[in-house]
C-alpha cells in the first residue's frame, strides 16, 4: 500500500486515491494467477493508495472493510479486480454508494473468465496478463469523473394495444392503481378469441360472458379510453415519456390521433393454426378444428350432437396438429390439450353414449387440468398415443364416414382402424401476422415469431424495449389463465416505472461536444436507437443526444470524423489511457 | 394388416359387469402384481386395453382370459378403482357369450332375473315332462323302485339328448374359441398335426392343459394360492375347487360304473347295495367332495371371505346351486334307498335330482360352468406356446 498521496498522477492531473482489492474467488483466481504479484506490480502507482488482495471480494465481510477503506483512506477511485462486470457491478456500485463514493469511479476488471479460466496452463503468462489488465484498470479510473442517474419525468398513462381478454384485464388492473389507459384494438369489437367462446375450462363459464363482465368493469372505469378499429401506428418521445400515434378507423372518415403515454403493454393476441387442405384429412367432409368443434358443440347445448344432421355417436380427437412438428412449429400451444379434454367432457354431458377416441402425442392437461383429464377417461374417453413419426391417417369410407388409422403404444405394432362420425383437428396456436406493430416498436420475436422477453422466470414481461412490455399469447401459447396473469404482471411492471413519477436511467450515455461538431450528420444515420437530432445554432448544425434515449452503445463515437462524441464512463481519453496501460506492462504475446 | 375396432365393445363389456374400466389409465400395476401373468400370457391390463380401444377379436382370441383364477391381487393393487379383477370374470362372461350360438348366455348374464326365471323353467319343464310319462301308482311299494316311478328308458334317452345339445353347442363355441386364438397365437394346423414332432408337442400340451393344470390344479395350487392373504387350508381356494371338480368327476364315473355294472347284468341301476360296492363307495366319497366345494363357495360368496369372493353376479350364483341341488338331492335319494320303510318323499327328491341335474349338462355351454371347456382350450395354448 502506497503511503504517498501527493505523488502526482502520470499527465500531470490532480493526483487520485485509488484503493485496488484483487481477489482470489476461493481459488478460481488464485489457482492460476499470482495476486501477490499482481498486488505487488500495482501497489508503487503513486495515485493507488489502498492495494489488497482478499479471499473473496464479494464476501460481506470484505464489502465493510472496502466502505471502511474508502472513508478512512478518503478514496476517490474503486478498481476490483475479480469476475466479469456481469455478475458483480451492482455489488460494487452499491459499495461504493455506501461509502459516499461516486459509483461511477468504481471498475470492474475481470481477471477470472478473461484470464485465468482461460490461462489455467500458464500460470506466468495469466500473472503478466492480470498485471496488465488491472493496470489499464486503474489508468481508466484515474481519469474518471462523477455521474450522477439522468433523472426523466414519466408520463402516468400507459397504452394497451389490443383488447382481448389480456388487453382488457390489463386496463383494469391499471386504471385500479391510478395510472391512465388508452386501450388500443384493431378489430371493430373488443373480447378477441376468449369472447367468441362459450364454457371454457376449467369452470365452464362462458368466455363471452367473462368478456362481458370484464367490458362492464372497463365502463364503470372513465379513465379507460377504449379505441376500437384503431392500430398504434407511431411512436416518439423517450423513457416514460412518449407519444403515441393511433389510426382510429370510422365510417365518416380516419383519423389520427395522439397520446401521451409513459409506457405501452403489448396484448396482440395469437391466431389458430390453419390446417392445410389434405393435412390429417381437413378438407374431408367431417373433419373440422377444434375451434369449429367448439361452436358444433356449443350450438347442440340441451340437445344431440349431430353433423349435417347426422347423430354423432363417435369422436376421433388428433392432437399436435401444427404444433410440435420436427418441421414447422415446434412449440407445444398449452392450452389445446386441457381444451379438448374439456370438450369432450361437454359431449359426454350432452350423450354419454358417444365414442371418444383422443389420439394423442402425450397428454399436457398440467396442473389441475389433469383432473379434467381424470375426469373424461372415467366417462370412457379413450386415450391412444401415437407415434411422433408416424400420425393417423384419415380416409372418408364407403358408407360416408371416417376411418383413422393410427398405431397405439398400448397395444401396437400392428395399426388399428377407429370407425367415427367425427374428426376433430386439435389445432393449436400461431403467431399473429403483425409486422407494422412489430417493426414500429422494435420488439424482438424468437425464431417461432412470438415476441421475446428479456428473461423467461426473472423478467418474464419486460422486453429490451424500455417501456414496452408484453402480455399474454403475443408472447407465446398459453391458456386465458396464464394470459391474464401475464398482463398484471405488466400492470405491476408499469406501474414501478410510472408511479413515482420519474424514472433514473444509467448516466453512461453519448455527449457532444458542441464546439468540436462540425453538423455533419455522420452520426444520425448510426444510432439504432433514433437518439441523435440534430438543431441549428449561431455557429452552425450541431448534432444532439437525447440522454433518455441513448443506450450507451458507443456506435456514434467512432463514426465522428472529429472526435466531438464522447461516452461518458468510457470516453476516449479512459480508453486511450487503458490501452497505454495494457501496453506499458507488456503482456507476452 | 389393420383391424377395425368395434366402437361399441366397451358399452357391451360393461353390461356383463366391467363397470369400472373406463378409470383404467394403462399403468399396467395390475400385470406386475399378477402371479400368474408372464411373457407368454400378460394380462390383465392388456385386455382391459382391448376392451376400451374396442379390439373385440383380440379379446375374443385373447387365452389369458382362461388364464386367469380371480385372485383379485390386481384389484387391491389397481390405483384407479377400475378393479381389473372383476374385469377379467366379466370378460370372461363376454367370451362365454360371444362363442356359444343361442344367445341364451348374454340373455343370462345380462338379465339376470330373467336367467334366474329360465333356470327355474328349465328345471320345471324337465320334471314336468318325466311326470306325464311317471308312474304313479308304483309309489306305495315296499322298496323304493326310482326306476319304475320314472322309466329308465326315458331318462336314458332324456339324458342323452340334454347331452347331446350340449356337446353340440359346446363344440360349436370350442371351435369358434379355437379359431380366434389360434389366429391370435399365430398357431397353424401344421404347428399341431404337420409332423411327428408337431403332434408329440400337442399332446404334451395337451397333457399339461387336462392332467396338470385341469385335474393337477398346478398353477392354481402354487402359483396363484395364498394370496393377497393366505387362507386356512380347509377354505384356501385351490383346495376348495379341486374337491368340487374330483367329486364331480367322481360322481361321473359313479354314474358310468352304475350304468356298466346294468349293462354287464350285474345290477340294476337304482337298486341298493352295500357300502364298499365300487360304484357307490365312489359316488358317496365324491358326493361329499363335491358337497363340501360347493358349500364352502357358497358360504365364501356369502360372507366375502375374500376380495375374490367379493363381488358375485347372478350366474355365479346358478352354477353353485344347481350343483349343490344335484349334490344334495343325489344324498338324500341315498338315504331314502337305504331307510328301512321307503319314504314317499324320495321319489319327488328323484325327480328334482334328475331334472336338475340334466339341466346342469343342457345349460353347461351358456352358464359359468362353460369354463370347464374353455380354460382347458386356453391351457393347451398357452402350454403349446411354452413347449414351443
Amino acid at each position: 500500500m502506497s503511503e504517498n498521496p501527493q505523488a502526482a498522477g502520470e499527465q500531470g492531473e490532480a493526483p487520485r486515491r485509488i484503493g485496488v482489492y484483487i481477489c482470489h474467488c476461493g481459488g478460481n483466481i488464485s489457482d492460476y494467477v499470482d495476486v501477490a504479484a499482481v498486488r505487488a506490480a500495482i501497489a508503487d502507482d503513486p495515485d493507488v493508495v489502498v492495494a489488497t488482495t482478499t479471499m473473496f471480494a464479494c464476501a460481506d465481510g470484505q464489502q465493510h472493510e472496502m466502505v471502511r477503506d474508502i472513508r478512512e483512506q478518503h478514496l476517490d477511485g474503486l478498481v476490483v479486480a475479480s469476475c466479469s462486470p456481469k455478475l458483480h457491478t451492482t455489488t460494487f456500485r452499491g459499495v461504493s454508494r455506501r461509502a459516499d463514493l461516486n459509483p461511477y469511479a468504481y471498475t470492474q476488471v475481470n481477471i477470472r473468465e478473461q484470464d485465468s479460466w482461460a490461462h489455467s496452463d500458464d500460470r506466468e503468462g495469466a500473472t503478466q496478463k492480470a498485471i496488465a489488465l488491472v493496470t489499464a484498470g486503474i489508468a481508466k479510473t484515474r481519469l474518471s469523473t462523477p455521474l450522477e442517474p439522468l433523472r426523466v419525468e414519466t408520463v402516468p398513462a400507459t397504452m394497451v394495444v389490443g383488447g382481448g381478454v389480456t388487453g382488457l384485464r390489463t386496463a383494469i388492473g391499471l386504471a385500479d392503481i391510478g395510472i391512465a389507459v388508452i386501450l388500443v384494438e384493431r378489430e371493430a369489437q373488443l373480447g378477441g378469441w376468449l369472447g367468441r367462446l362459450g364454457p371454457t375450462f376449467p369452470h365452464d363459464v362462458p368466455g363471452r360472458d367473462q368478456v362481458a363482465r370484464l367490458l362492464a368493469e372497463i365502463a364503470e372505469r372513465p379513465t379507460i379510453t377504449v379505441l376500437t378499429n384503431a392500430e398504434l401506428v407511431g411512436k416518439t418521445g423517450s423513457f416514460g415519456n412518449y407519444t403515441a400515434k393511433v389510426h382510429v378507423r370510422s365510417e365518416a372518415a380516419d383519423e389520427l390521433r395522439q397520446f401521451q403515454v409513459g409506457t405501452f403493454v403489448i396484448a396482440t393476441g395469437a391466431d389458430v393454426y390453419q390446417p392445410e387442405v389434405g393435412e390429417l384429412g381437413y378438407g374431408i367432409e367431417g373433419v373440422v378444428t377444434l375451434a369449429e368443434f367448439g361452436t358444433l358443440v356449443d350450438e347442440a347445448a340441451g340437445g344431440t350432437l349431430a353433423w349435417h344432421g347426422r347423430r354423432v355417436r363417435s369422436i376421433a380427437y388428433v392432437y399436435c396438429v401444427g404444433n410440435r412438428q420436427p418441421e414447422g412449429n415446434a412449440y407445444c400451444s398449452k392450452f389445446c390439450c386441457a381444451a379438448t379434454v374439456h370438450a369432450s367432457l361437454k359431449v359426454s354431458r350432452l350423450d354419454p353414449t358417444v365414442r371418444q377416441f383422443h389420439l394423442h402425442r402425450d397428454v399436457r392437461a398440467y396442473g389441475r387440468y389433469e383432473l379434467l383429464y381424470t375426469q373424461s377417461r372415467e366417462r370412457g374417453s379413450v386415450y391412444l398415443r401415437y407415434p411422433d413419426d408416424a400420425p393417423p391417417e384419415v380416409e372418408r369410407t364407403a358408407d360416408g364416414r371416417l376411418a383413422v388409422t393410427l398405431v397405439d403404444a398400448l397395444t401396437g405394432p400392428d395399426p388399428i382402424t377407429l370407425p367415427v362420425d367425427l374428426v376433430v383437428l386439435v389445432t393449436g396456436m400461431v403467431p399473429r401476422e403483425n409486422e407494422a406493430l412489430t417493426t414500429l416498436l422494435k420488439l424482438p420475436t424468437g425464431d417461432d415469431g412470438f415476441y421475446n422477453e428479456i428473461h423467461p422466470k426473472l423478467r418474464p414481461v419486460e422486453t429490451v424495449v424500455d417501456g414496452v412490455m408484453i402480455a399474454g399469447t403475443c408472447q407465446g401459447p398459453k391458456p386465458a389463465t396464464e394470459a391474464v396473469s401475464g398482463g398484471l404482471a405488466a400492470v405491476t411492471q408499469s406501474a414501478g416505472i410510472l408511479k413515482r413519477g420519474f424514472a433514473e436511467l444509467d448516466p453512461l450515455v453519448a455527449t457532444v461536444n458542441e464546439a468540436a461538431c462540425t453538423g455533419c450528420g455522420a452520426c444520425l444515420t448510426t444510432c439504432p436507437y433514433d437518439a441523435i437530432s440534430s438543431y441549428v445554432c449561431d455557429t452552425g448544425q450541431k448534432a444532439l443526444v437525447s440522454a433518455a434515449n441513448c443506450k450507451g452503445c458507443g456506435g456514434c463515437v467512432p463514426v465522428c470524423p472529429d472526435d466531438a462524441i464522447d461516452l461518458l464512463g468510457y470516453t476516449s481519453a479512459q480508453m486511450l489511457a487503458a490501452i497505454d496501460g495494457l501496453a506499458t506492462t507488456g503482456v507476452p504475446a | 394388416m389393420t383391424t377395425v375396432v368395434d366402437v361399441d365393445l366397451l358399452a357391451d363389456l360393461k353390461k356383463f359387469g366391467a363397470a369400472d374400466v373406463s378409470a383404467c389409465f394403462s399403468c399396467g400395476n395390475c400385470t406386475a402384481t399378477c402371479l400368474l401373468s408372464d411373457n407368454d400370457a400378460t394380462f390383465p391390463r392388456r385386455m382391459i386395453r382391448y376392451a376400451q380401444v374396442g379390439l373385440k377379436d383380440e379379446l375374443l382370441g385373447s387365452k389369458e382370459l382362461w388364464a386367469c383364477y380371480g385372485c383379485a391381487l390386481c384389484t387391491q393393487s389397481c390405483p384407479t378403482k377400475a378393479d381389473p379383477g372383476e374385469f377379467m370374470a366379466a370378460a370372461r362372461r363376454y367370451a362365454i357369450a360371444s362363442y356359444e350360438p343361442t344367445g341364451l348366455a348374454r340373455v343370462i348374464y345380462t338379465r339376470p332375473r330373467l336367467g334366474l326365471l329360465i333356470g327355474v323353467l328349465v328345471a320345471a319343464v324337465l320334471a314336468t315332462f318325466m311326470l306325464t310319462q311317471a308312474d304313479l301308482g308304483g309309489l306305495h311299494a315296499p322298496t323304493l323302485a326310482l326306476f319304475q316311478f320314472v322309466p329308465n328308458e326315458l331318462i336314458h334317452w332324456l339324458g342323452i339328448g340334454a347331452m347331446a345339445a350340449m356337446v353340440l353347442a359346446g363344440a360349436w363355441g370350442v371351435v369358434r374359441m379355437v379359431r380366434a386364438t389360434a389366429r391370435r397365437e399365430g398357431v397353424t394346423w401344421e404347428a399341431v398335426a404337420g409332423s411327428r414332432e408337431a403332434v408329440r408337442r400337442a399332446a404334451g400340451a395337451a397333457w399339461d392343459a387336462l392332467g396338470v393344470e385341469s385335474l393337477g390344479q398346478r398353477r392354481f395350487r402354487q402359483d396363484c394360492d395364498g394370496e393377497p392373504e393366505p387362507e386356512p387350508l380347509w377354505r384356501r381356494r385351490w383346495l376348495v375347487h379341486a374337491l368340487t371338480v374330483w367329486g364331480f368327476l367322481g360322481l361321473f364315473g359313479a354314474t358310468i360304473i352304475d350304468y356298466g355294472l346294468e349293462l354287464l347284468g350285474v345290477k340294476a341301476t337304482g337298486t341298493a347295495v352295500p357300502i364298499w360296492y365300487p360304484s357307490r363307495l365312489l359316488g358317496t366319497v365324491a358326493g361329499l367332495s363335491l358337497m363340501y366345494g360347493v358349500t364352502l363357495f357358497m358360504v365364501g360368496r356369502w360372507r366375502r371371505w375374500s376380495a375374490t369372493q367379493a363381488t358375485s353376479t347372478g350366474s355365479d350364483w346358478m352354477l353353485l346351486t344347481l350343483l349343490w341341488i344335484t349334490g344334495l338331492t343325489g344324498f338324500a335319494i341315498e338315504v331314502a334307498l337305504y331307510a328301512g320303510q321307503p319314504p314317499a318323499w324320495g321319489y319327488w327328491v328323484f325327480l328334482l335330482h334328475v331334472a336338475v341335474a340334466m339341466e346342469l349338462m343342457l345349460m353347461l355351454p351358456f352358464t359359468k360352468f362353460a369354463h370347464v371347456m374353455y380354460r382347458p382350450v386356453a391351457l393347451f395354448f398357452y402350454a403349446l406356446a411354452k413347449r414351443a
